[in-house]
């Protein structure tokens, strides 16, 4: 009897050290994709191929900060468009908070309007690419249960269902999430059926000033078929950028000294 | 020919194995190959085809344009469930029924499966459902807020009724999505191909049948009543056609008296269907909506021949008594005639395939072939069917059963018959008085002809795809699609003008960036370049300079210069500026003002709608903003939502090519038509900022197309023929004034018939323009018939009017039989549950009791009229 109950307390013990594992991995990764440093910077090439093979490219910078009150807690981040030509100068603003909806701002500068974006769903487009909002800023780990489903030489595959279900359209992803740098580099979407329908692939990975940094990723969709390609060129981090940068009023006037 | 007959009734039992063996040859290489598909690897199995798209050649122009649009804008076929609620005071908008339409929508969602490793079904991304599609509203002081109309369910009535609230704040859903009254809500189920509808249209129907509550689901849809059409020609051909031949049986059994005999007819009709759709199956044609109609035109030629046969047998074989010798008799009189009959119905349906119609063409080679088999069985068969019974069974069969009796005891007919062989020979004016009343009257009936078709209304009044039909357009926007594509004209480029244009917004630059460029300006034109090319050469040297500069401001100036110049590329994107959407906005309007079309859309309504609702929501800002970097950054903003790829089924990527999404309440080819002649006109009226060119395109655009080339080819296909004819029938007679007279019943026949279709307002549609050559084909027959056997009996009789009281002897019996046999024989068609299935049974019994009438009224008149012309001076020819 004894000797039973120590199994099943082992057994127990054992299943919390893969629980926290997995939840480790995965809060790893979240730093390593979203929160490399305490703020930086790099300028987008986004190409948007459809399933006709029709090329659209959007040329933009993004600046982020990380708020220092929590570790890998709220980030402020600034997207401020060049190209197409028609957009240049439009800029969007997110406040990312853990707990509730971020906060987002959009400025179209050919209509002088500054606007306040309010939506409870992260899943929406970004910009019409491939990509939803919630890959640029990043899905918070909490939303999801993870579990670590495989393990390979090389990656440790997490596989993660919502707790809250009705929110996104998906049923569960996988993410490939690599051992050395804990960069995904692989994630995939699956409906209902479990048909995986939305992948992101990390095309290429550098080193810059010592973060391992995803430089080139894709991501495509089968439902509406093509992929949406971002290359990210001029990356730097701990550029010291002030917190004022990232309020309304630079939305106008944005901080060219950062843009250039 | 009459040798054949010969051979045929010397050895009976050898022609009806020869040809029971060949169908039973046919049957089994039309039904191995549906049943083992590999076992005969050079035959196609069995292949329905239901698609009206077919009646164009797959090379047609107008088809590719329709299918390489369809492609660009990513549009697909499309399944329209209406879900109306008459009873809740909220109509549908109320928490029962938007949670069925909620549960309906994930259930379509789902429906997709496996086809030849290929996914097909319903396509979920671009479903249009409450819980589908994207709203855009206030949300508090200088926010916006994008979310799915209906996330989830509603559990309130209030929420519910909120939610209708939202949708008809939103152009493009009210009408399309939801009804005015708010009595309906419509799906738009797109689907992979129009061949699955039927069977997501099924399964629909089986989830709805699940739902309880007061609401009310139809399924229609241009593919929806495709697919249905097919299944239903089926149960037809099942159905009508051996209801017809009953029918016809149980005539010919009334006249002849004699089951066993009259059975014959009925074995050459079956043989003579069997063999031609084989044939048709086996060399790798479709059966299409026309080729199943085939065994339909088939039958009535088949017995058309075999009851003049029996119709002689039966007035002569008392005379004789001897089976044998009676053939021989009446197939010396008969085979002359039925060859040429068969030879000119031939050439009338083989002129179809002088058609621009596929589906047409293949329809009147077959209806020719099989009218060959059919004479061939005819001449063949009969003989030896008579051979293979006892001269015992014939006992008491014939007119007069005692051999005195012909004379003494003549029977209604014959005493009808006669009376109207003295009515001709005595009131022949009359009679052609009449004639050219009927004439003159059938000319303003012509006259009146409204050509029009409609898939859906092939369907009765009262199916249930007719009646959602009338509930969805009764409340919605149309379930009829037709779209119009706008593209520049692509205008002769000169470097020179442009360059020059180029240059005043280059010296609007910064003076030290501005002579730079202008000196680069005028290297880069001096060598003959396009337009991209020549931006691209400036950009790069901006560039360079750009990288060069060592203060901010003169960083800045270059960067100025460089936008200026991607601007210039952006110049081609037409549908970006103000000015061409505004004129689309216009022709949006003057589609409404046709009162043709229930509803427009097109980038215009995406655009203004963003724009009013990131400007608080207020009513005046429904409009297309001043500048095309505002239009950019509008629609930027749109594409940050759920559907940002729905813009593309209006807009191509790069702007160059539009599309209007129109809605019509009628898919009648009339009304498509006029839309187009009106909107032609207004374009034509009203230039354009750019010179556009503009494409229609659409299934309801492809039916008046292919109508089009369907009245067209079916007059020249008529004409044609009818010389053809004329010619044949001259050479019969060694005569051109014979031949005319040939044509005489036929002319009248089809001028009163199409005169009654354009008096009594029927629409001339597909059925109806392919019975032009059934008409050809049957009433040419009675008066070669009528006039061979006149001719022929001219010779033994001293005087014409002689000769015209044994004209309506045997020979006007044989018609007169004819006539009712084959026209009630088809009434059954009238019973059908699909439209062209009627208008057919309609009017082969029309056409046979006109030609008959024709023949038997007209000809004698004009005989009588003109006998000196017609049998020259007989008396002479004696001496």
């Amino acid at each position: 009897m004894k000797k039973l109950l120590l199994v099943i307390a082992g057994l127990v013990s054992l299943q919390t050290a893969a629980a926290i594992e997995v939840d480790e991995v995965v809060a790893k990764a979240n730093h390593a994709a979203y929160y490399q440093g305490k703020d930086g910077k790099a300028r987008v090439q986004m190409t948007i191929v459809d399933a006709q093979g029709r090329e659209r490219s959007r040329n933009f910078t993004i600046l982020r900060l990380d708020v220092q009150d929590e570790v890998d807690g709220a980030q402020k981040m600034y997207v401020y468009f060049n190209r197409p030509a028609d957009v240049n100068k439009t800029a969007f603003m997110v406040w990312k908070k853990l707990e509730g909806d971020d906060d987002r701002w959009l400025y179209l500068p050919a209509l002088d309007l500054v606007k306040r974006i309010a939506s409870s769903d992260e899943r929406t487009s970004f910009v019409g690419s491939h990509f939803f909002y919630e890959d640029v800023s990043g899905r918070v780990p909490t939303e999801d249960r993870h579990v670590l489903v495989e393990e390979t030489d090389n990656y440790y595959v997490v596989e993660s269902t919502p707790l809250n279900a009705d929110q996104v359209e998906f049923a569960t992803y996988k993410n490939w999430i690599h051992k050395q740098t804990f960069l995904p580099v692989r994630t995939e979407f699956y409906n209902d059926n479990g048909q995986a329908y939305r992948t992101y692939e990390a095309l290429k990975v550098e080193d810059i000033g010592g973060y391992q940094t995803v430089t080139e990723s894709r991501m495509s969709d089968s439902r509406i078929g093509g992929h949406t390609t971002m290359g990210y060129s001029d990356v730097q981090y701990d550029m010291d950028l002030a917190e004022d940068l990232f309020t309304e009023r630079y939305l106008r006037n944005p901080p060219r000294r950062y843009l250039r | 020919m009459l040798h054949l007959s010969e051979r045929a009734a010397d050895k009976p039992k050898a022609f009806m194995w020869g040809a029971s063996l060949l169908s039973l040859l046919v049957i089994a290489l039309v039904v191995i190959p549906v049943l083992r598909p590999q076992a005969l690897p050079f035959l196609q199995p069995l292949q329905i085809d239901t698609d009206p798209e077919n009646m164009l050649d797959t090379e047609e122009p107008v088809r590719k344009l329709h299918n390489a649009m369809r492609e660009e804008f990513t549009l697909n076929d499309i399944v329209v469930v209406g879900v109306v609620n008459n009873e809740h005071p909220q109509g549908v908008f109320n928490v029962q029924s938007l949670n069925n339409i909620y549960e309906l929508t994930t259930f379509a969602q789902s429906l997709q499966w496996e086809e030849d490793g290929e996914n097909v079904g319903v396509v979920a991304i671009d479903m249009i459902a409450p819980s589908t599609v994207d709203s855009i509203q206030q949300a508090g002081l200088g926010t916006v807020r994008f979310e799915w109309l209906m996330a989830s369910p509603p559990t309130t009535e209030t929420e519910a009724l909120a939610i209708a609230e939202q949708a008809q704040r939103l152009p493009f859903l009210e009408g399309t999505l939801i009804s005015e009254d708010r009595r309906a809500v419509a799906l738009y189920i797109p689907i992979t191909s129009k061949n699955v509808s039927y069977q997501v249209a099924t399964e629909l129907k089986r989830k709805v049948a699940e739902f309880s509550g007061d609401d009310q689901f139809h399924i229609t849809g241009l593919p929806v009543a495709q697919d249905q059409f097919g299944v239903e020609m089926f149960v037809q051909m099942a159905i009508s056609a051996p209801l017809a031949m009953l029918l016809i049986l149980a005539l010919m059994w009334l006249f002849f008296r004699h089951l066993n005999l009259v059975i014959s007819p009925m074995v050459v009709a079956l043989f003579s269907v069997t063999l031609t759709m084989g044939l048709l199956i086996i060399t790798g044609n479709t059966v299409h909506i026309m080729s199943s109609m085939i065994p339909i035109f088939i039958m009535p030629i088949a017995v058309l021949d075999a009851v003049h046969i029996l119709s002689d047998f039966f007035d002569r074989y008392p005379e004789t008594r001897d089976r044998r010798k009676t053939i021989t008799l009446v197939m010396e009189e008969l085979s002359r005639p039925m060859l040429f009959t068969t030879l000119t119905t031939s050439v009338g349906f083989g002129s179809l395939a002088l058609t621009p119609i596929p589906p047409v063409q293949v329809f009147g080679l077959f209806v020719g072939l099989g009218v060959i088999l059919a004479w061939l069985l005819t001449i063949t068969l009969i003989p030896a069917y008579i051979m293979l019974m006892s001269e015992e069974s014939l006992q008491g069969f014939g007119l007069a059963s005692s051999e005195a009796g012909i004379k003494s005891h003549p029977s209604l007919l014959t005493r009808l018959l006669h009376g109207v062989g003295q009515f001709t020979a005595n009131q022949g004016k009359l009679i052609l008085s009449v004639t050219l009343l009927l004439g003159l009257g059938a000319w303003y009936g012509i006259t009146k002809i409204q050509i029009n078709d409609n898939p859906v209304k092939w369907f009765n009044e009262n199916h249930e795809i007719r009646v959602a039909d009338r509930a969805l357009n009764e409340r919605f926007a149309g379930t009829y699609m037709a779209y119009l594509a706008l593209q520049p004209e692509s205008a002769e480029f000169n470097l020179a003008d442009y360059v020059a244009d180029l240059q005043t917004r280059v010296d609007a630059l910064s003076p030290g960036v501005a002579s730079q460029i202008s000196a680069l300006l005028t290297d880069a034109s001096a060598t003959p370049n396009d337009k991209a090319n020549l931006i691209e050469a400036l950009r790069e040297a901006a560039f360079e300079r750009q990288d060069a500069t060592e203060t901010d401001a003169d960083w800045d100036a270059w960067d100025e210069a460089i936008l200026m110049l991607d601007n210039e590329l952006l110049a081609g994107e037409v549908f970006k500026r103000p000015d061409v959407l505004h004129y689309i906005e216009r022709l949006q309007q003057h589609l409404l003002d046709t009162a043709l079309v229930g509803k427009s859309n097109a980038l215009p309504d995406i655009i203004k709608t963003v724009h009013r609702e990131l400007l608080l929501g207020e009513a005046e800002e429904f409009r297309i903003p001043d500048s095309q970097a505002a239009v950019a950054q509008t629609l930027i903003t749109y594409e940050s939502s759920h559907r940002p790829q729905d813009l593309w089924h209006f807009v191509t990527p790069d702007y160059r090519k539009t599309n209007l999404w129109i809605q019509l309440k009628s898919g009648d080819n009339i009304d498509m038509n006029a839309l187009v002649d009106s909107v032609n006109n207004w374009l034509a009226d009203n230039p354009a900022p750019v010179e556009l060119r503009h494409d229609w395109f659409g299934l309801t655009y492809i039916n008046v197309i292919w109508q089009q080339k369907m009245v067209s080819g079916m007059l020249n296909a008529f004409l044609g023929s009818f010389v053809i004819v004329l010619a044949l029938m001259s050479l019969l007679f060694r005569s051109f004034w014979w031949g005319l007279l040939s044509m005489i019943p036929l002319t009248m026949t089809i001028a009163v018939t199409y005169g009654i279709i354009g008096l009594i307002g029927k629409d001339y549609d597909m059925p109806v323009a392919v019975l032009s050559s059934l008409s050809l084909g049957l009433a040419v027959d009675y008066a070669i018939h009528f006039l061979a056997r006149a001719r022929e009996l001219r010779g033994r009789y001293a005087s014409w009017q002689e000769t015209l009281c044994a004209v309506f002897e045997e020979p006007a019996r044989a018609i007169t039989r004819n006539i009712v046999v084959i026209g009630c024989g088809f009434l059954p068609l009238l019973a059908a549950p699909l439209v062209p299935y009627k208008t057919v049974g309609m009017f082969i019994s029309t056409i046979l009791l006109l030609a008959g009438a024709a023949t038997l009224l007209i000809l004698p008149a004009l005989m009588t009229l003109f006998q000196h012309r017609l049998f020259p001076e007989p008396e002479e020819v004696k001496a």
